[in-house]
């Protein structure tokens, strides 16, 4: 089975993966590609909040959105070094997201595609959609989307 | 796992076996400039121009257009040597090593965006005004600024595909004016007598002088162009192409649609509008509804001046982000909202465009403002390049010829010069902006506790 993982770089979307990881038979997955999409014409192309070095300070003027972008998607898939006979490649493409995450999976038969949902706030259902709903709109596979936590209320328990 | 994977280094198999090349193609970028470029100017500016020149302010559309376009050129050698977002600030850096130099230039970019933004909301205001003349102005033009925030927040920025239609229909609004005075042309009524008028009460050196400034700033914008560079498919073989291309054709389009606008309307009726290319419109010289073409074409003016200001604001999100991330400004500047928005940093531009909105600026003179600031960030990207000359040079890097270069020194100056003896009330508008990139520094200085990284590239 070939799967693709797309990430924005957010937190949410590392335990998409690890999600998708817990269920998975490695021996079934062939070959998982992992994406990251930069967003040209945006104010911030890409943001990598899931690097080790996510938070140091960057100098503005090596600053570099597809640099980020590929340590992103360096660290999702290193999360699956320990599946021995898996394939792991990593992509970072440029464009709209839900777009490009589609026609990467297009080209490459893809059979599922595993991504979160931003945010748990009022924006994406007030707004006009998020990533991962036009994804699965016109998504030639199957698509994971890992919503989530939701906000735990006040109580005394642990997380 | 089997690892065929790009290193973050970026190894030269990256995205090797990909599909297709990918990203922004030439074509695009072509129509990102003309875009950029297109808004900003002839819409808001033509009636000033021509006030300052008189007849033949098509010369200074002419002048002003050569002028950023050797700017072009220097810009589009460094863009193929080093593609990456950040723009002047970094070819400045890399040829003075400065770091006092470098932050300067880069708060120098964020006020002349600021600058810039400001008379475009202005601008469409103006316009604003001729489809609903009981709109207050101040009004209009804050909540234009609003409202592009807003779409920023929600990320419409993002699509390739409607900057390209907005750039058509810039194309378009100036194509109505280019029939309107082929139309009139052939039924004879211009006056062909006004285009080598000057109507100045100086010299007319000093007049032509005047409106190139003013012109100049109709070609801002072209420097935006950088904010895509990393992302540009082929950047040494498309950048120079589409940059000089887009630059080319605008100004081709400028000073055409000079020409027309001073054939077919007194020079006197074209320098007292606010909306001077609809004056062209009102001749009535089409078959349609004066009204109805009016609005059309107000319509399309307002979608010109959107399209620039709305990479105003992104290219202003940009640079405090790179700083925040950088602890020149304040951390908070680099929070990003789930749907990867700036917001403090949109939000924060919005409060300064207001602040100048609000200091009762006019149109001319935040004009003057913008140009200041570029003048100043596009003679040192030109001395930067002549500096880099040795430097980082492969085969295929675009090289700009040096004898232009000089005489883009000579003229960012000499222009740079005339707008400051001329309007030096500008200059305590350039100070405020920058101040407020001083405060932003100290404010870091005091709260944020850190220091800044050191290096300005690692």
């Amino acid at each position: 089975m070939h799967v693709l993982i797309a990430t924005d770089g957010s937190r949410q979307s590392l335990r998409a993966a690890r999600h998708f990881k817990s269920f998975a038979d490695p021996s079934k997955v062939t070959e998982i590609i992992v994406l990251a999409v930069t967003r040209p014409l945006a104010s911030v192309s890409f943001v990598d909040e899931i690097s080790a070095d996510a938070k140091a300070p960057k100098p503005l003027l090596s600053s570099s959105f597809k640099a980020e972008a590929e340590s992103a998607v360096a660290v999702i898939a290193a999360e699956f070094d320990d599946w021995s006979d898996t394939k792991v490649r990593t992509r970072v493409r440029s464009g709209t997201p839900s777009a490009e995450i589609n026609r990467a999976a297009k080209m490459s038969n893809i059979e599922l595609i595993v991504l979160a949902s931003g945010s748990r706030g009022l924006t994406d259902t007030v707004l006009i959609g998020s990533t991962a709903q036009r994804v699965q709109a016109t998504a030639p596979c199957p698509v994971l989307v890992v919503r989530p936590v939701p906000r735990v209320k006040r109580t005394k328990k642990k997380p | 796992m089997s690892v065929d994977t790009a290193s973050p280094g970026g190894s030269p198999r990256v995205n090797e076996d990909s599909e297709l090349k990918q990203g922004v193609t030439g074509r695009l970028l072509y129509f990102y400039v003309l875009g950029d470029v297109l808004g900003s100017g002839i819409y808001v500016l033509i009636g000033l121009v021509a006030g300052a020149v008189g007849g033949a302010f098509w010369a200074a559309f002419a002048v002003g257009v050569t002028v950023a376009t050797i700017t072009g050129l220097a810009y589009a050698e460094l863009v193929t040597k080093y593609p990456q977002a950040a723009g002047a600030a970094l070819y400045v850096n890399k040829a003075f090593k400065n770091k006092t130099l470098t932050f300067f230039i880069t708060f120098c970019m964020l006020s002349a965006s600021y600058a810039a933004a400001g008379s475009l909301a202005t601008g469409f205001a103006q316009y604003f005004g001729e489809v609903w003349a009981a709109a207050p102005a101040l009004v209009v033009a804050l909540a234009f600024i609003i409202g592009l925030a807003i779409i920023n927040f929600v990320g419409i920025t993002e699509s390739v595909v409607a900057n390209m239609i907005m750039t058509f229909i810039e194309i378009a609004g100036l194509i109505i004016v280019l029939i309107i005075g082929i139309v009139a042309t052939v039924q004879g009524k211009v006056d062909f007598s006004r285009i080598t008028e000057f109507s100045t009460e100086s010299n007319p050196a000093l007049g032509l002088l005047a409106g190139v400034a003013l012109a100049f700033f109709a070609m801002t914008g072209f420097e935006n162009a950088a904010n895509v560079a990393e992302e540009t498919q082929n950047p040494r073989r498309d950048f120079p192409r589409a940059l000089i291309g887009g630059m080319a054709t605008a100004g081709v389009l400028y000073v055409l649609i000079a020409v027309t606008a001073a054939i077919t309307v007194p020079i006197e009726q074209l320098a007292q509008s606010d909306a001077a290319l609809l004056e062209v419109v009102k001749a009535g010289v089409l078959p349609f509804s004066v009204a109805v073409l009016t609005i059309v074409f107000a319509i399309i003016a307002m979608v010109a001046i959107t399209n620039t200001c709305l990479v105003c604001l992104v290219t202003e999100s940009r640079i405090l982000y790179g700083m925040a991330r950088e602890d020149v400004v304040p951390a908070p500047f680099a929070k990003v909202s789930s749907r990867r928005v700036p917001w403090l940093a949109i939000l924060f531009s919005v409060l300064v465009i207001a602040g100048l909105l609000f200091s009762g600026a006019d149109l001319a003179q935040l004009a003057n403002v913008t140009v200041v600031f570029t003048l100043l960030i596009y003679a040192l990207v030109i001395i930067s390049a002549v500096k880099l000359d040795k430097l980082d040079r492969t085969e295929e890097a675009f090289r700009a010829p040096r004898f232009l270069l000089a005489i883009g020194v000579v003229a960012n100056f000499l222009i740079l010069g005339y707008v400051i003896y001329d309007d030096p009330g500008s200059l305590v508008y350039c100070a405020a902006l920058l101040a407020v990139g001083v405060v932003l520094f100290i404010a870091e200085r005091l709260l944020g506790g850190g220091r800044p990284t050191t290096n300005l590239e690692s």
